[in-house]
C-alpha cells in the first residue's frame, strides 16, 4: 500500500462567508480503507462531494490515478464509485432495473451489463428478490442495493458515505463484510462515518475532521495509543472555600509530577488528566487529594478509542 | 466525452418512462382525465351553443337612423327573438370590430328608407371579426336574410299596389282597370320578383384571410379537444419538475452527477419523457376525437387541411411545455411549489386559454391572455382546425411559442440548482 491513488491538495470550499472545508490535504494509498471520521456537519460529505466532482472546490487540486479532476473530469469520475448517504434508488423499480440503469450511465451495456448486474445481486445476496420493487425491501436490503449500485462499473476507488445510517445490526455486519471483501479484492475504499467503532474495525487509516479541517490523520491504533492509558476527568472542590482556593492548584501541581501522568489541563473546575498508565495514575491522584483534603466531586474515565481521541482533541463528542 | 451524450440521455429517459408507466395515477391524470373533460365539455357545449336558445347581441350601425323603414328593419330583427340589436356609432363599431371586442356589425346604409320607397335595391352589410364564431355568424346571417326577404316582399307589394292605385286614379271610376285576376297576377309577379330580385339584400364579409372559410358549423370537439390537449400537455411540465425534484430528494441526482456524464446530458434525459408523454397525449386525444367520438354518436373532429402545420404546431407546443418543466424545476424550491402552485397555475392558464374566445371581450383579459403560452398554443390549433388556416397563417403563433420556449429554457437553466 505505498502507491497513491487519490490525492487532494490544499482543498478549500467556501459557501459565502462560511468555510466548510479548510485546507485539506489527503493522500490515499491504493488498496487501503481510509476513514473520514467526524461529527455531522464536520465537512466529510463536502470533501467527498469535491473529490467525486459533485462540488467544485473554491481552490485546491484533486488527482485520481494520476488524472486531474479539473481537466479530465469524466475520466476521473469513471474511476470512482459513489454510494451516497441517502438511499439513492428508484423505489418503484426493481433492484435489477436500478442496477441496470446505474450501470448503463457508466457506459455498460448488453451482456457485460447483465453479467455485472447478476454479479452485484449475488454479492449483496438479493438474486432471489431481484425483480421485486425496491420499495418492498427492508432498510438493510435497500442499503445493500445502494452499495451494489456504486460497484457496477468496478471503480478503482469506492466512496461510502455513512453507509450504515439507519441500518439494523445484521445488515450493518453484512455491509462491514462486504467492505472487507471488496478491500481484500484490492479495491480502495474511502469510508465516512461518525461511528468510531466502524472506523476502528474497517479502516487502515483515519482522518479525524472537525469544522472543515483534518485535526489528526493516522492509523486508528496510533491515534488511540496517543491517549496512553486513558483520560481521567475529575471534578475537584476545596472544602475551605475562599481561603483554601489554592489547594486545587496544589493538587494539580503535584499530580503533574506523577510518572504515570502524561499531561493535564484545567477547565471550569474540571481537571483532565491524560495518563501513561491509568491505574497507577489514579492511585497517586487519590493519595494527593486525601493528603490535601480536597474533595473529588466527579470522576469520569475516557477509554482510549477514537471517540476519546476526538473528545480529547476537540472537547466535543462525535455524535453531538 | 461529448458534452451531450445522446445514448446516455436516452438511458435516463428510458428509466424515467419506466417509472412513469408504473405510476397509474399519473397515467390516469394525463390521459384519461382529459378525455373525460373533453367529452363532458363537448356535451355541455352542444346544448349551450345552440344558436336559437338565446338572443345573439348584434351591433348595428344605422346610417339612416331617421327613416321609418330602418326602424321597421330593426324592430323586425328584434322581433325574431334570435337577435338583440344594439346601436353603435360607425367609427366606434369599426374600431371595436378591428380589436375583436365585438365579433360582427350589421350596417344599414344611408338612404335606406328613401331607396326602398323608390323601389331601388338596398344592400345591408354584415362584417365579421376574424375570430368570430362561425356558428353565431351563420345564425345572424340567416335571421337578417329572412327578415330582409320579408321586408323586400312587403315593400315591393306595397309599392306595386300604390302604382295600381295611382293608375286607377287616372281613369274614370266607371272603368275597372284592375280586376281581381289582375291584382292576384300582380301580387304573384311581385312575390316572384322579391325572390329573384330582392329589394333588400345582405352582403356578408369576413377578413381577407378567412374568405375561403369552411361553411360547416363549428364542432365543439374541434374547440375542446385542442383546448384540453394544450392544458394537459402543459401539465406534463409539472411532471418533469416533480421528477427532477424527486431525483434530488432521493439523492439519485448526486449519483447521476457523480457519473461520467455531463449536466446537459442528464437534463436532456430528464426532459425527453416530457416530450414523449406530450406527443402521446396529442396522438391519444386527437385520435379519440377523430376515431372514438363518432362511435359515441358525436361528430368526428377535423384536423384541418395542413398536416405539416399540425406537426409544426404540435412539436412547438411540446418544446414549450418541456421548457416550462425546466423553468419550474429551476425556480421552484419546495415540493409544494412544484406540485401545488405550479399545478394550480397551469390549470388556470389552460382553462383561460380554452375560454378566451368568450372572455376576450372583457377588458384587459385579452391582453393578459397574450402573456401565457397556452393562449398561443390553443389559438394555433384553432386556426388549423376551426378556421381552416395553413402553415403560413400560424407562423406568428409558432414564433411566439418558440420565444416562450427559449425564455423558459434560459431562465430555468440559469436558475437550476444542481446540488
Amino acid at each position: 500500500m505505498n502507491e497513491t491513488i487519490l490525492e487532494a491538495r490544499n482543498l478549500i470550499k467556501k459557501f459565502g462567508d462560511l468555510t466548510a472545508v479548510n485546507d485539506v490535504n489527503l493522500a490515499i494509498q491504493k488498496g487501503e480503507v481510509f476513514g473520514l471520521l467526524g461529527p455531522n456537519g464536520a465537512g466529510k460529505t463536502t470533501i467527498i462531494s469535491m473529490i467525486t466532482g459533485l462540488l467544485k472546490p473554491t481552490s485546491g487540486q484533486i488527482t485520481v490515478d494520476g488524472l486531474d479532476l479539473q481537466t479530465e473530469p469524466y475520466a476521473v469520475k469513471a474511476k470512482l464509485g459513489l454510494v451516497p448517504q441517502e438511499l439513492a434508488l428508484y423505489p418503484t423499480l426493481s433492484a435489477r432495473d436500478n442496477l441496470a440503469f446505474f450501470g448503463s450511465i457508466y457506459g455498460l451495456g448488453g451482456k457485460q451489463l447483465q453479467e455485472r448486474v447478476d454479479a452485484m445481486l449475488a454479492m449483496v445476496e438479493l438474486t432471489e428478490r431481484a425483480n421485486e420493487a425496491v420499495e418492498t425491501y427492508s432498510g438493510g436490503m435497500k442499503r445493500r442495493v445502494n452499495i451494489a449500485a456504486g460497484l457496477l462499473h468496478q471503480p478503482k476507488v469506492l466512496f461510502l458515505d455513512e453507509p450504515t445510517v439507519g441500518v439494523d445490526p445484521q445488515s450493518r455486519n453484512a455491509i462491514f463484510e462486504a467492505v472487507e471483501a471488496l478491500n481484500r479484492a484490492g479495491m480502495t475504499v474511502i469510508y465516512t462515518t461518525h461511528y468510531m467503532e466502524e472506523a476502528q474495525r474497517l479502516c487502515h487509516r483515519v482522518a479525524i475532521i472537525d469544522e472543515g479541517q483534518i485535526i489528526a490523520l493516522d492509523t486508528p491504533s496510533t491515534l488511540i495509543s496517543s491517549l496512553g492509558g486513558g483520560i481521567l476527568v475529575l471534578g475537584l472542590e476545596d472544602p475551605e472555600a475562599g481561603a483554601g482556593l489554592g489547594k486545587v492548584q496544589t493538587v494539580v501541581d503535584r499530580v503533574m509530577e506523577l510518572p504515570a501522568v502524561k499531561s493535564m489541563t484545567r477547565d471550569d473546575g474540571h481537571v483532565k488528566i491524560e495518563t501513561h498508565r491509568f491505574q497507577e495514575a489514579l492511585m497517586g491522584i487519590l493519595d494527593i487529594t486525601n493528603q490535601l483534603d480536597v474533595r473529588i466531586t466527579s470522576m469520569e474515565k475516557w477509554e482510549p478509542n477514537l471517540e476519546s481521541v476526538f473528545l480529547h482533541m476537540t472537547g466535543k463528542k462525535l455524535r453531538e | 466525452m461529448n458534452v451531450l451524450n445522446i445514448p446516455t440521455a436516452l438511458c435516463v429517459a428510458r428509466k424515467d418512462i419506466k417509472i412513469f408507466l408504473k405510476e397509474r395515477g399519473t397515467l390516469l391524470y394525463l390521459f384519461v382525465v382529459p378525455i373525460v373533460f373533453i367529452l363532458a365539455f363537448s356535451g355541455v357545449s352542444g346544448v349551450e351553443s345552440a344558436p336559437k336558445k338565446e338572443a345573439i347581441t348584434l351591433p348595428v350601425v344605422n346610417l339612416d337612423s331617421g327613416s321609418e323603414e330602418s326602424q321597421t328593419l330593426l324592430d323586425a330583427l328584434n322581433q325574431d327573438g334570435s337577435i338583440q340589436c344594439e346601436l353603435y356609432d360607425e367609427a366606434k363599431a369599426g374600431a371595436l370590430l378591428e380589436k375583436g371586442a365585438i365579433k360582427r356589425v350589421l350596417t344599414i346604409p344611408a338612404n335606406y328608407g328613401s331607396d326602398l320607397q323608390s323601389g331601388h335595391a338596398v344592400t345591408l352589410h354584415l362584417a365579421n371579426a376574424s375570430d368570430a364564431s362561425f356558428t353565431k355568424s351563420e345564425a345572424v346571417h340567416r335571421v337578417v336574410t329572412g327578415v330582409a326577404a320579408d321586408l323586400s316582399l312587403q315593400s315591393q307589394l306595397i309599392s306595386s299596389f300604390r302604382q295600381m292605385s295611382d293608375m286607377q286614379a287616372m281613369i274614370s271610376p266607371e272603368e275597372q282597370a284592375f280586376t281581381t285576376e289582375i291584382i292576384i297576377e300582380q301580387a304573384q309577379s311581385q312575390f316572384e320578383r322579391s325572390r329573384t330580385e330582392p329589394l333588400l339584400g345582405l352582403v356578408e364579409s369576413w377578413p381577407e384571410h378567412l374568405q375561403e372559410k369552411d361553411e360547416q358549423e363549428t364542432n365543439p370537439l374541434n374547440v375542446y379537444i385542442p383546448g384540453f390537449t394544450v392544458l394537459f400537455i402543459f401539465l406534463t411540465a409539472q411532471t418533469t419538475a416533480q421528477s427532477l425534484y424527486e431525483e434530488k430528494k432521493m439523492g439519485s441526482f448526486r449519483r447521476l452527477l457523480a457519473a461520467p456524464i455531463s449536466k446537459p446530458t442528464i437534463l436532456l434525459g430528464k426532459v425527453v419523457p416530457n416530450f414523449i408523454t406530450g406527443l402521446t397525449q396529442i396522438i391519444v386525444l386527437f385520435g379519440t376525437g377523430v376515431l372514438i367520438t363518432p362511435l359515441l354518436g358525436l361528430d368526428s373532429m377535423t384536423l384541418g387541411n395542413d398536416p405539416l402545420a399540425l406537426v409544426v404546431v404540435s412539436l412547438t407546443i411540446l418544446l414549450c411545455s418541456t421548457g416550462l418543466g425546466v423553468l419550474i424545476s429551476g425556480i421552484a424550491r419546495t415540493e409544494a411549489q412544484i406540485s401545488g402552485v405550479s399545478q394550480v397555475v397551469l390549470w388556470i392558464f389552460g382553462f383561460a386559454a380554452i375560454w378566451m374566445d368568450q372572455l376576450g371581450s372583457i377588458s384587459g383579459l385579452d391582453v393578459i391572455s397574450q402573456l401565457i403560452p397556452h393562449t398561443w398554443a390553443n389559438g394555433a390549433f384553432l386556426d388549423l382546425f376551426v378556421r381552416g388556416q395553413g402553415l403560413a397563417d400560424i407562423v406568428p403563433s409558432v414564433l411566439v411559442l418558440l420565444g416562450f420556449t427559449l425564455a423558459f429554457f434560459a431562465i430555468g437553466l440559469w436558475r437550476f440548482d444542481y446540488r
